[in-house]
């Protein structure tokens, strides 16, 4: 499958549909629908993604002609879609497994990245632009003490493989004290963001 | 001293097997007690589920399902994980594993209110290990900011002991590794391990030796 026109695909990874972070992958999906987009919503837990790379995934890793096998379904979603919306909590200072398994199962060499000449080059080309959307229990100052690794994941490795397509970074700090006028403005600031998107 | 190493690797003889063997052997030698927690081995699941996430803050109930894995977090002093950095990060099993085992309760308490700090859980260890291997390079890993090793040597460190002593040690482009680099690899994962115990212990256990002979 190629990309075509407007197709986004949303990645979402949590547990719990009366959850915070499904309130916001809502937003994300009925916006971006209500704008025109074509919304492939691919919620890891509802589809029941087993996010551990296996022994056999892990020989044959680097086989570009057969490592997709096991995700081709993911990887032609991915293929599909030129732009990509991440929803999901922050957990431990990283992405919840769900969703750490995706990167490592369907991020494979030949998908997200190729390698010429001994060098490592972008394969997700075709997306234009991302936006992450995310929620922290810690705060700002908390993430930055720990350099923030899910930050940097996405702004740095993850953006260089799609091309260093645009990313919008929306997070929302120390979650666990959160007023419900703070998770309201967060979810509108989402919601502006996917009407602009 | 008691050890709980965290290991991660889908691949039996893998070379992240060789450096759990030098950990452990190092352990073994200084007479330190030590479990392993072989993720992949015992068919661990990294995948919270709907039901723990509800129960999440309640702290008796958080650990139902893995109560195990809890209790050796809670015996040990020292705290080493051994896996391959996948995507600058731990694989999804050991994140899993950090997700579901280091809970309320467990590792911190939940900030309140007035307090809006993670009161910290991990107290009673001493001593944390990490000892990875990654495809990418040490300036390409540094650029990106190392996420894997700051989960844990930033995130996790911060719930333990306040004079928690680290080590780490990683084998960087793993796929143009020669067998002279992965050897010393090994060597420097032995003598970071070597300091990571310290000398008491093995003194400690020249005097019970000396006593027992």
């Amino acid at each position: 499958m190629e990309a075509n026109g407007n197709r986004v695909m949303v990645i979402f990874a949590h547990p719990v549909p009366e959850s915070f972070s499904s309130a916001l992958h809502e937003g994300v999906v009925s916006t971006l629908t209500g704008q025109g987009w074509h919304v492939d919503d691919c919620d890891l837990y509802a589809e029941n993604f087993q996010p551990i790379l296996t022994t056999e995934e892990r020989r044959g890793y680097h086989d570009q002609d057969t490592n997709q096998s096991p995700v081709q379904t993911y990887v032609d979603r991915l293929h599909a879609a030129n732009a990509l919306v991440f929803v999901f909590p922050v957990w431990n200072f990283g992405y919840p497994a769900i969703l750490k398994g995706f990167f490592d199962r369907v991020f494979l060499p030949g998908v997200s990245f190729k390698l010429v000449d001994g060098h490592v080059r972008p394969a997700l080309t075709h997306i234009q632009k991302v936006s992450v959307v995310t929620t922290y229990g810690g705060t700002r100052l908390r993430a930055i003490m720990c350099a923030d690794p899910p930050r940097r994941l996405m702004t740095r490795p993850v953006r260089y493989v799609l091309g260093g397509a645009r990313m919008k970074y929306l997070a929302l700090y120390d979650m666990n004290r959160a007023t419900h006028e703070k998770r309201a403005s967060f979810l509108q600031r989402v919601t502006r963001e996917m009407e602009r998107f | 001293m008691k050890a709980l190493i965290v290991f991660c690797h889908p691949k039996p003889g893998s070379f992240n097997h060789a450096v759990l063997k030098t950990v452990s052997s190092e352990l073994q030698e200084a007479g330190a007690e030590y479990r392993v927690a072989d993720l992949y081995a015992d068919g661990f699941t990294p995948i919270l589920t709907r039901q723990e996430w509800e129960c999440y803050e309640d702290t008796k109930e958080n650990t139902c399902a893995i109560g195990e894995q809890v209790d050796n977090v809670l015996w040990c002093d020292t705290l080493i994980f051994v896996y391959p950095t996948w995507w600058f990060g731990p694989p999804a099993m050991l994140k899993g594993w950090l997700d579901r085992v280091l809970v309320p309760g467990v590792a911190f308490s939940m900030p309140t209110e007035d307090n809006p700090t993670f009161a910290k859980g991990l107290t009673h260890i001493k001593r944390i290990g990490l000892f990875t291997t990654c495809g990418a390079s040490w300036l390409l890993t540094r650029y990106i900011g190392a996420p894997g090793k700051r989960t844990i040597l930033r995130g996790v460190r911060a719930l333990c002991h306040p004079h928690v002593k680290t080590a780490f040690a990683a084998h960087y482009k793993m796929d143009f590794s020669t067998p002279q680099s992965r050897a010393g690899h090994l060597a420097r994962v032995q003598a970071k391990m070597r300091r990571l115990i310290g000398k008491p212990a093995r003194e400690r256990q020249s005097i019970t030796q000396e006593q027992t002979a």
